[in-house]
Formats: C-alpha cells, structure tokens, sequence
C-alpha cells in the first residue's frame, strides 16, 4: 500500500525517436517466424545498469543523449526490422515494413544514487526504468522497440531496452546492446545480425509430431489474480563451486543452471498449493536457447526467437526429498538431450496448425502458465557472457544487468542469468506471487548459500 | 491526376477546393503546357546555323565594323611609303606646349577612370553547414510524429502527408534536435543551441579552408529571417571568434528567403566604401522556434519543406585576395513588389485563430512570383544579355507596341548569358516555372532539384548548397557565369550573378563529398509513404 502512494522515483521528462544514420532501401519486409507469432503475447525488457555515466567523458556532443544517438543511429543501419512498423500482412500474419522510422527513446532521470536503488528499489519501481507497453491493436505508428536512458544523482547511468517478444528474445536484444557498445567505442560488431534462419523445415516424417509443447500449452491468456512480486539472487562464484562440488559426485558435468534450477524448482514446489497436478508429479518448464549448441544451429547473430520450450516431469516425493544432487542430474540429463530437431519440430506443428489462409495460431501465454524456467547458459563462455560484455567504454562493464519478462502468468517464473563477477557466478530472478516471494527469501537452503538481495525494496 | 487524388484520399472529407489548390500550387505550374515540337529535323538544323550565324554577327559587331576600317589603314599607311609619312607629321605643326597638354589630358581622363571604376569584390571561397546524421527525418518518421502530435486532427495530417509525397525532399534531410522531440520542445535556448551549431560550424570550416583568422575580418554580416535574439546573431559569432572591436557589423532579420543576395549587395556596397577589406556573410534559417504547433493547412506547409542549413561566404576587395578568389560578382539585382498589397501578404506571418503562430502562404503565390521573376529580368536583361538577344527583344518589343500586339513576346535566351543557374530551392513548383518560364533543361536545374531533394529548402542558404553540387560535380569551369535567384517573403525576388576566374578543382570535402555519387536521382512526381 505505501508503495503505491509513494509517488516514483523516476520522473521522464523526453521522448523523441532515433532513425538510422543512412536510409533503410524501401519496400523491405521482414516476415516473423511461427515461433514469433507464438511468443508474441510476452514483452522483454532489460535493464543495464553502469557505475559510471560513460558516455559523458571524451564525448563529441554536449548533450549526453546526442553522443549515444551517434552510435545508436550507425548501429541501427544493422538492424532495419528493428526501425520499422508492426503491421499485417496479407496472410493475416505479423510482418514489419521497414519504413526506417526508428525506434523511440525516453530520457529518465532517477532521484536515487545508484548503490541506493540496487539495494532497496522494489520490481515496481524498476518497471519505471522501461516502457511497459503490450503491442496496440493498432502498432503502424507504435515502435516495437523503446529506449529509455535513465541517470542516476550520484552520476550512473542505466540503459534499458524494451521490445514485444514477437520480435526478438533475451539473446538477439543483448547482442543488440552489445553490438551498439561495440560501435560506441569504435570497435567492429562481433556478431552482426542475421534475420533468416538458416535451414528451410524439412518435411520429412521424423519432424512431424502429433503433440507438442504448445499442443499442452494452455492458449488462453490468464492474467494472475494476485500480485506478483520479484526477487533477485547474486550467488558469488565460491558458492556455487562450494554447490557444484557436492552434485559433482553424481553427476560431474553439472552446470550452475542445473544445480540452481534443480534448487529453487524444489524449494518453489513446497510453496505452492497444490504442490503438484493429479499423477503427483511436478512439472517444470524449461526454456532453453537453441543458438550454437551443436555444430550447425542457429547462429548466435540470429535476430528472432531461437527458444525451445520442454517440459520436465518428476516425482513429488523425490522433488521434496532435498536431493538436490539427484534433481540436478535430471536437468542436466534433460537440457543435455535437447536437439535442433525437436525445435524444428516444435515449428513444424505451428505450421501444420496455420488457419485458412495461412494465418498462423494465436499466441501462447509460454511463461508463467506453469512454473517456468529459463537458462542463458549458452551465451556465458569462459571469456565471459555477452551480458556483461556490453561496454560502452573500454573495461567498464556494466555492475548489474535485469532481465524482465512481461505478461508471465501465476506460476512463476525462474530466470538463471549471468552475474558481473562471471565465471560460476550466477543471479537468479524469481517471479511469483508476492506471498511465495516473501516465503522463499526466508528458505534456509537458500539462505546458507549467501546470496546478496537486490532490487527488493525496502526491508 | 487531381481526380484520382480525390478518389484515393481517406474516407474524411477534405475541402476540395482548398486540397486541390495546396496540391497544384506546389506541384505543377498552373500556366503552362509542355510546348509541342514538331519541326522537321532538317529544318531545324539549318535554323540553328542561322541562329548562331546572326548571334556571331550581332555579338562581334564592333570586331567587323573596326577589322576593315584598320586593314584600310594599313593598307595606306604602306601605299604611303615611310617618307610621305614623315612628311605628313611634320606638316601638322605640334609644337611642345600643345604635346605636353595633350598628354596630360590623356593621362587625367585615365586616372579618373581608373579611379572610378568600382572596385572589384571578389568571393575567395565559400562553406556549407553539413547537419550531423542523428538530425535526419525520413519522411515515415516526419508523418508518425505528425499522427502523434496531431492525433486530434486527422485531416490535417493527410494533407501533411500529401505535400510531402509530392515536395521533391529526399531521406537525408535534416530537422534541428529540439523538433525531434514529441512534442517539439522549441524553447529560445534550443534556438541558441541550433543557431551556434548551424553558424560555428559553418564559420569554422570557412576559417579552416582559406586560412582566414577571425581578427582580419572587417565587415560581417549575418542574416536569419526568423529567429533575432539579443544580442544579435552577429555578436553571438562577434564573442565566440573574439573579433575586432572595431569590426562593422550588420544582422538581417525578417528579410525572407532572398535575404541571403541581399547580404551580398550590402557587402558589395560597403567594400566599395572601405578598401582592402574582408567580409564575411553568413546566410542561414533557424527552424526550431518556427515549427508550426498548429493544425491549419496553410501554415503546416513551412513545416513540411524547410530544413536546417547554413553557409557562410568569404568577401573580399583586396588585390592579394584576386589570384587565390573563386568567383568575381558582377551585378546584384534586387527587385521589391512590397508595393503591392497582395504581394505584400503573399507570405505573412500571423497567429492562427488559436493563438499560436506560424507563416501563411497565399493562393496567388506563384502568380506574383512570375511578376516578380518577370521584374527582375527586365532589369538584369540589359546587364547580361549578349547583343544580339538584345536586339531581338527590342525588335519584338517595337513590334508589339507599334505593329502588332498579337506577336508573341520574344523571350531572351538566357542559357546565352549564363553557363549556370542556381534557382532558390523553395520547393518544386518554384523550380518548375522557373524552368518553363526561362526555357532551361534538365540539367540547368539539377543543381536546384538535388538540392531541394538532399537538403531540403534551407531557405537563404540553399543557393550556396547548388553552387556546391555544381563544384562537386566538376562542372564549373573557369570563365563561366553563374546566376543565383532567389525569392523571398515581400514580395523579393533577388538575384546575383557571379563569373568564375579561376579552375576550381573537385572538392574532396564539403556538404556533397559523401553523397555526390549517387546524384543525380530521378525524382518521382509522387513518393509512396
């Protein structure tokens, strides 16, 4: 309740639209995938924050926003889908015309430092750091992707980025910031964009399936009845190893992810009632990106949805059994047997699915509509993670970075993201409703793995 | 074409009258029809023999009236014979006072005329503001912050939407940054800012590319029609660049598109006053104080054509300056309708019925520019015209007056005068009378249209873009004649004409260096937004 008389802390007094440097060639359309049109009821947005303002040193312009739209407007010469309008196309699908009228950007000023607001500002207050928009009925002059710079008083600066999930996922949007840092300090874009994917679906029986994830998925949108809090883990490196090493016994190449994962999948399961569905199993989704996992996927430059949804089931008795090592081997087992061909698969049935006309299904409500989970693992290297590698001037990497996810329903939502210390290190944001919230902070499992709070309001 | 306009026009209805008006008014040329040609080819041919064989004779007049009677002379001097010749001089009797006299007379009536003669102004070389490339609004990007802001008037903004299709502006042009902004935030300090950006700019690159130093400068002028803060333009430039203090300074405000050769004339006209002088002018229009926030129609059109841009221009009168200077000014023509009272309203700022103000243009717009174009040459005709077109419009005009009325109007070639044309770029009806008007080709008025198209209309400034795209083009050459129009709100129409004197080579630098390649572009009569 004091949260909402409390007016926000993050006052924006600007708006004005950012066009690419050089001029898209008209008539270009950017066809979405079925995979697109199946996210399409979620919106993404990311949070980077940075200790220090680093564009306002050594900067060619006065004006701080001038100096980022330089790079911003060279950048998006790149990425033409990204400047262009929503719109539908003939076949009753999503496409957008690129009609180079760029992409929106709101500058924000935040009356906090930014130690103060990493520590005590609660989800609500973030959602001010970026436009919550869901896509109009009506998206010709709305832009798909919004920009929102915020400063903090002590001098920080934090750039987020919000986009509809029909248009990109959390890796194409995190390259996309990368990319513009690359530009911003001069250097050559590591991983340029690619908007087609790279094989055609094969037709052949071995795709075709009778059921799928979405078959299963419930397509009707439920906006949670009860609020929905957040809160955000940052185990440290030391942890984790001190937490691998006691799974490594039964299975030795278990990832942080698995080991989190099997942790708060079990921990969040006691919260919840009922526990589990009728056969006394617990399910968790898990949400895996599909880029560069075998020799010939997808590309990491890909711009589009490249997420795989599966489900894991398990006992409810070994799930509340506290064998974590066991749970996390089952992960491990089940992300490890995840193939290209089950997403293609899984594109497959959309297709076979489209309404007269061509029209694809309407989109699934894919987070949230059963306690979901989803891994970065793929973009964290032993160089570091594409994350924290977003550096608008050289060696100055971003100190914490949000991930959010938009329309997720009751169940919850589990997000094992990279943390700044890289390495094993890990950060895990948990959406679920604010009671379970207030419960899970107060797991002793959890607790005896030391991880600092942040973003959790004032306690 | 205006019927399958209407046809395909939204479900709202729109005056049609008036959306019809707007639309030929900066589309087409009301008055005229392509002429029809069908000579014969060979007929043609021998036309043109004869054309040119009456332009040798009329032009090189005096050369075939004195190249006989020289030839006869000659011819008796050396009939004559040396001694019949020594004879013939000592028989005139000249005796020394008389010698002396007459030398001092000759030598008197020289000097005076050397003394009189008006000192040659010289433009050393000239710079133009390139705006930086977060400043572009593609035409998608113009017409959604026009939804937005003016989402209450949908009317309003389908006629926005009209003009721009058909305005002849490119992608690349450029809107100062505080009209990014939605909605527009024109404050007077985001004036400053754009006026210091446009002007330091342009003033920077002029100093670098002569070598000139802000502490030589004598005279500087500035001209902005619509933004005059105080202190002025002038002494915003006077302190950034530290001049003089005992520098002559004028700043032009109010004076309209044309106040960029109105400029030039006062800078002529104040080294004539002052030698071994240097002046320099900067032309230049301010938009973000002048963005129309309101909804009627005929003062959205500004919004839609003009753009950000500058020049700034280096004059000089000194001898040094003549062997390194670009062009030599020959003659500046200034013609003033004001006296008319519809000229004088043509284009009038004024508040619209809800208080916010903006620049109306009238509907007999192009009719008094063609008056006023027409005004003008008749006064620069007699200055520039080769004899022989001038005898042929003295012919056709007694002929009018005394024989008969019904004879068509000669009307003098110019493209005999002038080897280039710089036609303000003030959006493409202008530039099409024009053309039709003086008989031009294509290719007279490509620098007018990819300037409109590339830069938009800069106003003042945009005559300085075409001589630019002329240079870039490698088209100038030494000896040629260039003739620079300009209209303006009055009703002006003012005009300069300017002689190369030296090879200019293909600037390496400069508004055009990045994008000449690609210009010419055909323009479509109608871009599909």
């Amino acid at each position: 309740m004091m949260a909402e008389v409390k007016s926000s802390r993050v006052k924006v007094p600007s708006l004005l639209t950012v066009v690419s440097s050089k001029p898209t060639a008209p008539g270009r359309v950017h066809k979405f995938t079925a995979l697109d049109h199946a996210m399409g009821f979620h919106t993404g947005h990311i949070v980077f924050y940075y200790r220090r303002n680093p564009i306002r040193d050594g900067a060619s312009m006065e004006n701080d926003l001038d100096n980022l739209r330089i790079s911003l407007s060279e950048l998006l010469c790149l990425y033409p889908p990204v400047t262009g309008r929503l719109g539908r196309g003939a076949d009753g699908n999503w496409e957008v015309k690129c009609n180079d009228a760029g992409v929106r950007m709101l500058k924000a000023n935040v009356c906090a430092t930014l130690d103060e607001w990493l520590r005590y500002a609660n989800a609500a207050e973030e959602r001010d750091l970026t436009v919550w928009e869901d896509l109009p009925d009506d998206p010709h002059i709305w832009s798909p992707f919004r920009i929102q710079i915020n400063d903090f008083n002590c001098g920080g600066l934090a750039v987020a980025i919000s986009f509809t999930h029909m248009h990109a996922d959390f890796t194409s949007a995190t390259l996309l910031i990368k990319s513009w840092a690359e530009i911003h300090r001069h250097e050559p874009v590591a991983h340029p964009p690619i908007f087609n994917l790279p094989s055609v679906i094969n037709e052949s029986a071995a795709y075709r399936r009778s059921s799928s994830m979405f078959s299963e998925t419930n397509s009707e949108f439920e906006i949670p009845s009860v609020r929905m809090g957040r809160a955000t883990f940052k185990f440290s490196e030391a942890k984790i190893r001190q937490c691998l090493s006691k799974v490594h016994e039964s299975c030795p190449d278990a990832t942080p992810f698995d080991v989190l994962a099997a942790l708060f999948w079990s921990k969040i399961t006691r919260l919840k009632s009922p526990a589990c569905d009728d056969d006394n199993k617990c399910s968790l989704s898990m949400c895996i990106d599909l880029r560069k996992r075998e020799r010939d996927s997808i590309p990491y430059g890909y711009f589009g949805n490249a997420l795989h949804f599966s489900k894991l089931s398990v006992n409810a008795e070994e799930l509340q059994s506290d064998r974590l090592a066991y749970i996390a081997g089952l992960v491990h087992q089940h992300v490890g047997s995840i193939r290209d061909e089950e997403f293609w698969a899984n594109v497959a049935w959309l297709e076979s699915h489209k309404k007269e006309g061509g029209q694809y299904p309407p989109p699934f409500q894919l987070f949230g509509c059963e306690l979901t989970c989803l891994s970065m693992e793929n973009t964290i290297s032993s160089e570091g993670s594409f994350t924290y590698a977003a550096m608008f001037k050289q060696n100055e990497k971003p100190i914490h970075v949000s991930y959010h996810i938009g329309n997720v329903g009751g169940e919850g939502l589990i997000l094992v993201m990279p943390s700044p210390e890289e390495g094993l290190a890990r950060i895990v944001m948990v959406t679920l409703p604010e009671e379970q919230i207030v419960k899970l902070c107060e797991d002793q499992t959890i607790l005896g793995l030391q991880p600092s709070m942040l973003l959790n309001g004032k306690q | 074409m205006l019927q399958s306009l209407i046809t395909h026009s939204t479900t709202q209805k729109i005056s049609l009258l008036e959306s019809n008006f707007w639309i030929t008014l900066l589309t087409s040329s009301p008055s005229f029809k392509m002429p029809q040609r069908s000579p014969e080819f060979s007929g043609s041919v021998k036309l043109k023999y004869v054309k040119l064989g009456y332009q040798y004779l009329v032009n090189h007049f005096l050369t075939f009236l004195l190249v006989p009677v020289i030839a006869g002379i000659l011819l008796e001097l050396i009939r004559l014979g040396p001694d019949e010749i020594a004879t013939l001089w000592k028989s005139l009797q000249f005796d020394f006072i008389q010698i002396l006299c007459s030398s001092y007379l000759i030598i008197f009536i020289s000097t005076l005329y050397f003394v009189s003669r008006p000192r040659p102004v010289y433009l050393v070389d000239y710079a133009c503001y390139k705006p930086p490339v977060t400043c572009r609004v593609p035409f998608s990007c113009f017409m959604e912050h026009s939804r937005l802001i003016l989402s209450t008037e949908p009317k309003s903004v389908e006629f926005q939407m009209r003009i721009l299709e058909r305005s002849g502006l490119g992608e690349e042009t450029c809107l100062p940054p505080a009209i990014h902004y939605i909605p527009p935030a024109p404050s007077m300090e985001a004036a400053r800012k754009e006026a210091e950006m446009v002007i330091f700019s342009a003033v920077d690159t002029l100093f670098k590319k002569t070598g000139l130093e802000a502490k030589d400068v004598d005279i500087l002028i500035v001209n902005c029609s619509l933004f005059s803060p105080t202190p002025s333009l002038t002494a915003m430039v006077i302190n950034k660049y530290k001049m003089r203090g005992d520098i002559k300074s004028f700043n032009l405000s109010g004076m309209g598109c044309s106040a960029g050769m109105i400029s030039i004339n006062l800078a002529r006209d104040l080294l004539q006053s002052y030698p071994n002088s240097i002046a320099v002018v900067v032309s230049t229009e301010i938009i973000t104080p002048n963005y129309y926030q309101g909804k009627e129609r005929s003062m959205l059109l500004p919004n839609c054509l003009f753009r950000m841009g500058g020049a700034a221009i280096f004059l000089s009168n000194r001898r040094s300056d003549s062997i390194r200077a670009k062009y030599r000014l020959l003659h500046v023509v200034r013609t003033h309708k004001g006296a008319d009272d519809k000229a004088y309203r043509c284009v009038f700022e004024e508040e619209d019925p809800e208080g916010k103000s903006g620049i109306s243009l009238s509907k007999d717009l192009m009719a008094i520019a063609g008056e006023a174009l027409k005004s003008n040459i008749t006064t620069i005709g007699p200055l520039v015209l080769p004899a022989s077109e001038q005898l042929l419009f003295l012919i056709s005009l007694m002929g009018r007056k005394f024989f008969n009325p019904k004879w068509k109007p000669y009307i003098p070639d110019f493209k005999q005068a002038f080897d280039h044309f710089c036609i303000h770029a003030g959006g493409r009806a202008v530039i099409d009378e024009l053309q039709k008007n003086l008989q031009l080709s294509a290719e007279h008025v490509e620098a007018s249209r990819m300037t409109l198209h590339r830069f938009g209309n800069t106003s003042s400034s945009s005559l300085w873009y075409e001589l630019s795209y002329i240079e870039a083009k490698g088209r100038m050459r030494k000896g040629n004649r260039v003739w620079q129009i300009a209209f303006g709100s009055g009703f002006k129409c003012n005009s300069a004409v300017w002689k190369c004197i030296k090879s200019i080579e293909i600037p390496t630098d400069g508004p055009w260096s990045d994008c000449i390649d690609r210009y010419p572009v055909d323009i479509p009569e109608v871009v599909k937004l």
